[in-house]
């Protein structure tokens, strides 16, 4: 307190000044605003207000401190961004947590909508021949009823999945593509035929989809996404954003998984664990944004 | 002897009379010749006291022999005391001294010819040569009627020359009329009839005085013949009976006898290939049993012996890497207790040392402080670590196998269908919460701690396509847990499929099975007992041990109790109560 008291004398400007001019504007700025470690009660309410009533608080703090809005026009509106960022920030979580736990219901005719279009959406020169058919295998569920693959991550796996598949229809259908091909290119598809029953290919889509659904979802329980999304959102980030980063994550983890070349799918866990401790490290650096491999078209998407 | 009566059927009725009172005969007076020279009782044909013969070539009888004292499976002659080997059926193996019965069955024979000489005479003269009454040394071949006379032919011509004579009508000799036997009562008269009263049983017969004034008077009455006749009859049907009976008896005791030598085996006739006759060895039935047991246990033996030398030679390396490891540790101890000797004498030397020195020592003096802190830090850290404990806890698996240390480690596997609930239960036994089921690529491996057990459990993906690759884990694997979705009445018959592959393969053929039906909370599942049943558990897991408990994952009921039943499975008993 002593420390701010000498630090407010000396540049003449409060501490949320010196936050807000000391840092670009990003997530270095709003993980400092949003560090719970505030002694300006106000702010701290602030923090956990509706974003509609944000231009209100910040009029507030603006009086409080005694700061002339118009020597200072720059303050308020980074103030205002990195607050709607964190209240954003928490009521996207809560929007995907209830996605999570609303589980897929067959008697529910939106949900069966988009479960047909994620299937015209991968492959769109095949007619699915039922509603439970072995072709579901093909884009990597596990039986012959997706339902079944959906009880963890309900609603937010089959969004998650129909997103990717709509919006970056060209990277999802080179993963599946890759997916469904043998692991050995080299390897002739005679020989592969003999081998293929002992070495199950790859990964499989839908399965690893849902897979790194739960990954995304832990990354943003636990935080380790507000860089990426303070980044990446100028004001508040939405469910959008959380669905780039999945079809983000999915490429990544693609071209990991190439990489890492396992000797079959029993090592997925091994790969997933050390692909998930590289985007935590990843996003230890404030300045990380989790796009750099979307299409200009894609990025001008984010930044709508 | 029944057999001849048949045969004879005019003197059926006499040679069975005579039967009769010839065993009575030869009953009553048995010889008394040949006695048992223990007991001093004569020895008989048959029964307890029939003779047997001794390997030294003493006679006893089989009941003094029963009373003979065993040393093993032999007794001893109580004569000159010489072994002899009993076979399995005891005494009852021992041959009889058929020598002996052959005399005896002479002298009784001998004996009832003596007593019984009336009986031979009478039926010499019923059924044998019939000699002429004329002279004694021709034998008859006709009789008259009329003088009611037996005679040859020559005598015949003889005395019937005369006129008078000639007309006697005479008959061959097997057309004799019977004689008609005369009636007690009334000396005239012929008995003609038979009484059918019941009061009159004892003396039926009656001629015609008794029949119309006697004391048969107004009574039921036959002909004697007819009755006779008819009596005959009945007698002859007997004696079939009393033939095919015999014939059963004897076929009974003939197969009786093979079934003895069955079981006993013995020597055998038998001819090879180039038609050369042997005897053979032939093993009965009671020398393999016998071998079967033998080998039985020589192999539980050999089992046992092996799993104890591969115990103590775990027991063994354990202790030799335990006293390698403590020896290391007492070396560095004294070269520390050195080190640190050698400070203390170079810090004492500096002491004694003039000022100028000890200043100059300072230096050094610090440095080797603090290498001294430095081990001293080491010391206590190494001491925190180590449990001077000098107990090697010991636990027994029920394979025999010993595991040494306070926990004994287990690999586990579980299976099942995708979405059964698989990876759940893992978590939910590892940390005791319910984690958001998502779909399991690949496999989880966690080890979870229970009671004095360590269970490494592998959790291996359910997917279609991963299936093929379970058996890769079966490696060593002491249990498979096998995971059912209650809820899931139509996976049910593919669950069956899968675990019946399952139980087909060679590595887990000694493994333990656990079926957990998942998901019990649910309302209106499969019970464990429907369950059984859809499954047809009891036929599918014949001869392996397995036991199916319900549970739920999400609150963990249930769990625990499976680990249980492992537990009790994989340890030999008694040992678990330890921890």
């Amino acid at each position: 307190r002593g420390l701010k008291f000498v630090a407010r004398k000396l540049t003449g400007r409060c501490e949320l000044q010196r936050i807000c001019y000391n840092n670009k504007h990003g997530a270095r700025r709003t993980l400092k605003i949003g560090r719970p470690t505030h002694c300006l009660h106000l702010l701290r309410s602030a923090l956990s207000v509706h974003p509609d009533k944000v231009e209100k608080s910040i009029d507030d703090i603006m009086a409080l401190k005694k700061i002339n809005l118009d020597t200072n026009p720059q303050l308020g509106i980074s103030l205002q961004a990195s607050l709607l960022q964190v209240v954003g920030y928490r009521s996207l979580v809560g929007e995907v947590e209830k996605l999570r736990r609303e589980p897929y219901d067959c008697e529910n005719a939106h949900h069966e909508t988009l479960l047909m279009q994620l299937w015209k959406e991968l492959r769109p020169d095949t007619p699915l021949t039922g509603r439970i058919s072995k072709q579901w295998c093909e884009i990597g569920f596990q039986g012959s009823d997706p339902k079944t693959d959906f009880r963890g991550m309900g609603l937010l796996g089959l969004h998650n999945l129909l997103y990717f598949a709509e919006h970056d229809k060209a990277n999802a259908l080179q993963v599946l593509h890759d997916s469904l091909q043998p692991k050995h290119n080299e390897m002739s598809p005679s020989e592969w035929e003999q081998k293929s029953l002992d070495k199950a290919i790859g990964f499989s889509f839908a399965i690893v989809g849902i897979n790194i659904t739960d990954l995304a979802y832990s990354l943003l329980v636990s935080g380790a996404l507000k860089t990426h999304l303070y980044n990446v959102a100028p004001e508040l980030p939405s469910l959008l954003h959380f669905q780039q980063t999945f079809c983000y994550l999915m490429q990544e983890f693609h071209r990991f998984w190439t990489e890492e070349d396992p000797g079959d799918i029993m090592e997925f866990n091994r790969i997933r664990s050390k692909f998930h401790h590289r985007i935590l490290k990843q996003l230890k650096h404030p300045d990380t944004a989790l796009c750099p491999h979307f299409s200009a078209s894609d990025l001008h998407l984010v930044n709508l | 002897m029944a057999a001849a009566a048949g045969i004879n059927k005019q003197g059926a009725l006499a040679t069975m009379d005579t039967c009769a009172r010839h065993g009575r005969g030869a009953h009553g007076s048995t010889v008394k010749v040949l006695e048992c020279g223990v007991c001093e009782d004569v020895f008989s044909l048959q029964g307890d006291k029939v003779p047997r013969l001794l390997l030294c070539g003493h006679t006893v009888c089989h009941d003094c022999l029963t009373r003979l004292p065993l040393h093993g499976r032999a007794v001893r002659c109580p004569f000159d005391r010489q072994v002899t080997e009993l076979g399995d059926s005891g005494v009852w193996g021992l041959k009889k001294n058929f020598a002996l019965l052959e005399l005896l069955e002479r002298l009784q024979n001998g004996a009832s010819n003596q007593s019984g000489i009336a009986e031979d005479a009478l039926k010499s003269i019923g059924e044998c040569v019939i000699r002429c009454d004329e002279d004694e040394s021709h034998t008859a071949s006709m009789y008259c009627t009329v003088c009611a006379t037996h005679l040859c032919a020559e005598c015949s011509q003889l005395t019937h020359s005369t006129r008078t004579l000639a007309k006697h009508r005479r008959v061959p000799l097997a057309d004799k009329p019977h004689e008609k036997t005369l009636c007690p009562q009334h000396q005239v008269h012929a008995i003609e009839f038979v009484c059918l009263e019941e009061p009159c049983t004892t003396g039926p017969l009656m001629c015609c005085v008794c029949k119309e004034y006697g004391k048969h008077q107004g009574h039921k009455h036959s002909l004697l013949e007819s009755e006779a006749n008819q009596i005959r009859a009945s007698i002859l049907d007997m004696a079939h009976c009393i033939r095919s009976f015999t014939e059963e008896v004897s076929d009974y005791s003939r197969k009786l006898v093979g079934i003895v030598q069955q079981i006993e085996g013995g020597e055998q006739m038998v001819e090879d290939g180039i038609g050369m006759a042997h005897t053979e060895h032939v093993p009965g039935t009671a020398e393999s049993a016998r071998s079967c047991v033998r080998a039985y246990f020589a192999d539980l033996h050999e089992t046992l012996c092996r799993q104890e030398e591969m115990a103590l030679s775990v027991v063994d390396a354990h202790v030799r890497e335990r006293l390698i490891w403590l020896r290391q540790q007492q070396e560095d101890m004294t070269i520390l207790l050195s080190q640190v000797s050698t400070a203390c004498l170079h810090c004492e030397k500096t002491l004694q040392q003039d000022d100028c020195r000890v200043v100059l020592a300072k230096q050094e003096i610090n440095c080797l402080l603090e290498t001294l802190q430095k081990q001293q830090h080491q010391f206590t850290e190494i001491a925190d670590h180590i449990q001077l404990d000098a107990g090697i806890p010991v636990t027994f698996t029920k394979d025999n196998r010993v595991h040494i240390g306070p926990k004994m480690e287990i690999r586990v596997v579980t299976l099942g269908l995708d979405g059964a609930g698989k990876t759940t239960i893992l978590f939910k036994l590892k940390q005791d919460e319910f984690m958001q089921p998502i779909p399991t690529i690949g496999f989880n491996v966690e080890t979870v701690e229970y009671k004095n057990l360590k269970f490494t459990i592998w959790d291996v993906g359910g997917k279609h396509k991963l299936r093929p690759l379970w058996k890769h884990y079966y490696l060593n694997t002491q249990a498979v847990v096998f995971v059912i979705d209650s809820c899931h009445r139509d996976r049910l018959m593919e669950a069956h499929s899968e675990l019946a592959k399952l139980l087909t393969e060679k590595e887990l053929r000694d493994a333990l099975l656990l079926i957990f039906a998942n998901k019990q909370d649910v309302p209106g599942v499969v019970s464990v007992e429907e369950m059984t049943e859809l499954l047809s558990l009891h036929k599918l897991c014949c001869g392996r041990s397995w036991h199916i408990q319900g549970c739920d994952a999400r609150s963990g009921i249930g769990l625990h109790e499976g680990l249980d039943w492992l537990s009790r499975q994989l340890v030999a008993a008694g040992v678990l109560d330890v921890a």
